[in-house]
C-alpha cells in the first residue's frame, strides 16, 4: 500500500515568527492549533488525531500538552526529528486517516526562542554532541556544517557565491512573503561581505533562530471538500535514518538511497517538479538535496546552481517563501516551513508570490545533526 | 577515556567480541551490540583531515579569547572519526597525530598535529 489513496493535506497555518520570545512553547503549539481549527472550521473535538514536534516543550511532552489545550485525541505522535519532522508527520497522520486510527489529524511543531533558550538546546542536543563537538569551541550546528560545506566545495568546485546566489534568491522570495523575518534587501556582494562564522561558513549561511510555529491539517478528500478547504494531494513520500553510516564524512544524505523509490511511486519525474522546497538551514544542504534528489548528478551540484535560476520568475522555484535563511529556524518549526509553503502555492494561498500553474512540488527534510552528520532525512511529492 | 587523558592517553573502545573500533564512547558496541567493550589505549592515533573549518563565533564565554579555533573532522586509521582541535591550520588529506587530555572543564579532548612534526621532533 505505497500510495495514500484520498487522504489529502490542506490548511496550512503560521503562528508569525519572531526572533525572541518569552512566552512557552506551548503558546505557540497551542496557537497553531487555534489557527487550525479557525482555518478549517472545525471543533476541538473533531480533531481526533495530533503529530506534535518541538524542542523546547520540556519538561512537558505530547501526552501533557494534549491535556494543556484540552484535546482528546485517539491518535497521538511525537516527533523530535528536527528537519525531517513535517514530512514524518505527513507520513504518520496519512497512514492514520487511511487506515481509519483518526479522521483528522493536526500536524504541528513550533518551539520558544528565549534569551538562553538556543544555547542550551545546542548545548545539550544529544549526548555525541555535548560529549564529543561542543568541547571543540562551542560553535554549535554552525561548526558542524561547516565541516560539511568545506568538504562539499572541495567535492563540487562549489563556491561561497555558488551559495550565495541561492541565499539572494531566497531573500527574493521573502521580499513577497510578509511572514519571513529576513526581509531586507541582500546583494551578492553583501553575501560575501558577511563576517566569518566558521569558515567556510560566514553570516549570511547560517539560519537565524526565532520563536514560531507551523501547522497543517490531515484528512479524507471528502471531508476537506465538506469543509470546503482547498486541498493537495500526497504523491509519494520517503524517509530514512543513519544511512550511510561507512561514509566517513556525509557527502550524501539518505535522500540518495531512496529518491528512485520516491519517483517511482510519485509516477513523475523530476522534471516535472513545479517547485522545490529544500530544508536551507545552510545553503550546502539544499545543494545536497538537488544532487540526492535526482535534480542534477552527483557532484554536479554547483554546475547546477550556476544554471538555474531560483528566484522569482526563475526558471527553478525555490524555497519560495524564502526558506530558513530568511523567514528564521524556528526550531521544530523548520520542519514544517516547506511543506507548509507548498500547500499554500499548490493551494493559490502563495498571496503576491504565487508560482504560475504548480501543480507539483517536492519537499526535502533534514534533521538532527549528531556528532558529525544530519541523521534523519526525508522528502515528499505533492500535488495540486 | 576522562581517566586515560588526565595521563595524556587517547583511549579507544573496542568490542572484544566483534573487534569493532569505536568513537564516541557507548555503552555498547554499535555494530553488534554487545556490551563486552575494552579501552585500547594509546600515546596517539595516526589519521587523516577529512575537513576543516576556522570558528570565528563561539556560543561559550571560555572561548571567546581563544577565537579564531581551528577543528576538524578526522578519519583515524583505527577507523572512527573524530572532531578534533587542529593545533594548527591542516587542510584535508593531511596526516596527523591525533592525542588527547584534559581540557578547563575536565573534559577528555582530542588534538591533532602534523605527522611530521612528532618525526621531527
Amino acid at each position: 500500500m505505497n500510495d495514500y489513496g484520498d487522504v489529502v493535506v490542506c490548511a496550512p497555518v503560521t503562528v508569525p515568527y519572531v526572533r525572541r520570545s518569552d512566552k512557552g512553547a506551548a503558546w505557540w503549539l497551542g496557537s497553531a492549533l487555534r489557527r487550525l481549527l479557525e482555518a478549517s472550521g472545525l471543533a476541538k473535538r473533531q480533531v481526533d488525531g495530533l503529530c506534535l514536534s518541538s524542542f523546547t516543550l520540556a519538561p512537558d511532552g505530547p501526552a501533557p500538552f494534549v491535556q494543556y489545550v484540552g484535546l482528546s485525541p485517539r491518535f497521538l505522535e511525537f516527533l523530535p526529528t528536527g528537519g525531517a519532522c513535517g514530512i514524518m508527520a505527513l507520513r504518520r497522520a496519512a497512514r492514520a486517516v487511511q487506515c481509519g486510527d483518526a479522521d483528522v489529524v493536526a500536524c504541528i511543531a513550533g518551539d520558544t526562542n528565549g534569551a538562553e533558550s538556543f544555547h542550551d538546546l545546542v548545548a545539550q542536543f544529544s549526548s555525541f554532541s555535548r560529549d564529543c563537538v561542543w568541547p571543540y569551541g562551542a560553535g554549535g550546528p554552525n561548526e558542524s556544517f561547516a565541516l560539511l560545506t568545506e568538504h562539499a566545495m572541495r567535492r563540487t568546485g562549489a563556491t561561497r557565491a555558488d551559495f550565495g546566489k541561492l541565499c539572494v534568491a531566497q531573500r527574493q522570495w521573502a521580499q513577497r512573503n510578509p511572514l519571513a523575518l529576513l526581509r531586507g534587501e541582500l546583494t551578492l556582494e553583501t553575501y560575501l561581505a558577511a563576517r566569518p562564522i566558521a569558515v567556510p561558513l560566514h553570516l549570511l549561511d547560517c539560519v537565524m533562530p526565532c520563536a514560531g510555529a507551523d501547522g497543517y491539517l490531515v484528512m479524507r478528500r471528502v471531508h476537506a471538500e465538506v469543509l470546503g478547504l482547498r486541498y493537495v494531494r500526497i504523491l509519494a513520500t520517503i524517509e530514512r535514518h543513519n544511512a550511510f553510516p561507512d561514509d566517513p564524512i556525509q557527502w550524501r544524505g539518505g535522500w540518495a538511497m531512496d529518491a528512485d523509490a520516491l519517483w517511482q511511486r510519485a509516477s513523475i519525474g523530476p522534471d516535472e517538479i513545479d517547485l522545490v522546497e529544500t530544508y536551507d538551514d545552510y545553503p550546502v544542504i539544499s545543494m545536497l538535496q538537488f544532487e540526492d534528489l535526482g535534480f542534477c548528478a552527483k557532484d554536479a551540484g554547483a554546475d547546477f546552481i550556476r544554471r538555474n535560476e531560483f528566484g522569482p520568475g526563475g526558471n527553478f522555484p525555490h524555497n519560495t517563501g524564502g526558506g530558513q535563511l530568511s523567514c528564521g529556524q524556528a526550531g521544530a518549526a523548520g520542519g514544517f516551513l516547506g511543506l507548509v509553503e507548498a500547500v499554500r502555492q499548490l493551494t493559490g494561498a502563495a498571496e503576491g508570490r504565487g508560482v504560475d500553474g504548480a501543480r507539483h512540488a517536492l519537499i526535502g527534510g533534514f534533521g538532527m545533526i549528531n556528532y558529525d552528520r544530519g541523521i534523519c532525512t526525508a522528502a515528499a511529492v505533492l500535488a495540486a | 577515556m576522562k581517566a586515560h587523558a588526565a595521563e595524556g592517553r587517547l583511549a579507544l573502545q573496542r568490542c572484544t567480541a566483534c573487534g569493532n573500533i569505536q568513537y564516541p564512547p557507548r555503552e555498547l558496541c554499535g555494530v553488534c551490540l554487545a556490551d563486552t567493550l575494552e579501552w585500547r589505549v594509546t600515546d596517539d592515533e595516526p589519521g587523516e583531515v577529512l575537513a576543516s573549518t576556522v570558528l570565528h563565533h563561539s556560543h561559550e564565554p571560555a572561548f571567546n579569547g581563544k577565537l579564531p579555533i581551528h577543528v576538524g573532522l578526522i578519519r583515524l586509521d583505527a577507523g572512527p572519526t573524530a572532531i578534533g582541535f587542529l593545533t594548527e591550520a591542516c587542510s584535508a588529506g593531511t596526516r596527523v597525530r591525533v592525542t588527547a587530555k584534559l581540557d578547563y572543564r575536565g573534559r577528555a579532548v582530542l588534538s591533532a598535529a602534523l605527522a611530521i612534526s612528532k618525526e621531527v621532533s
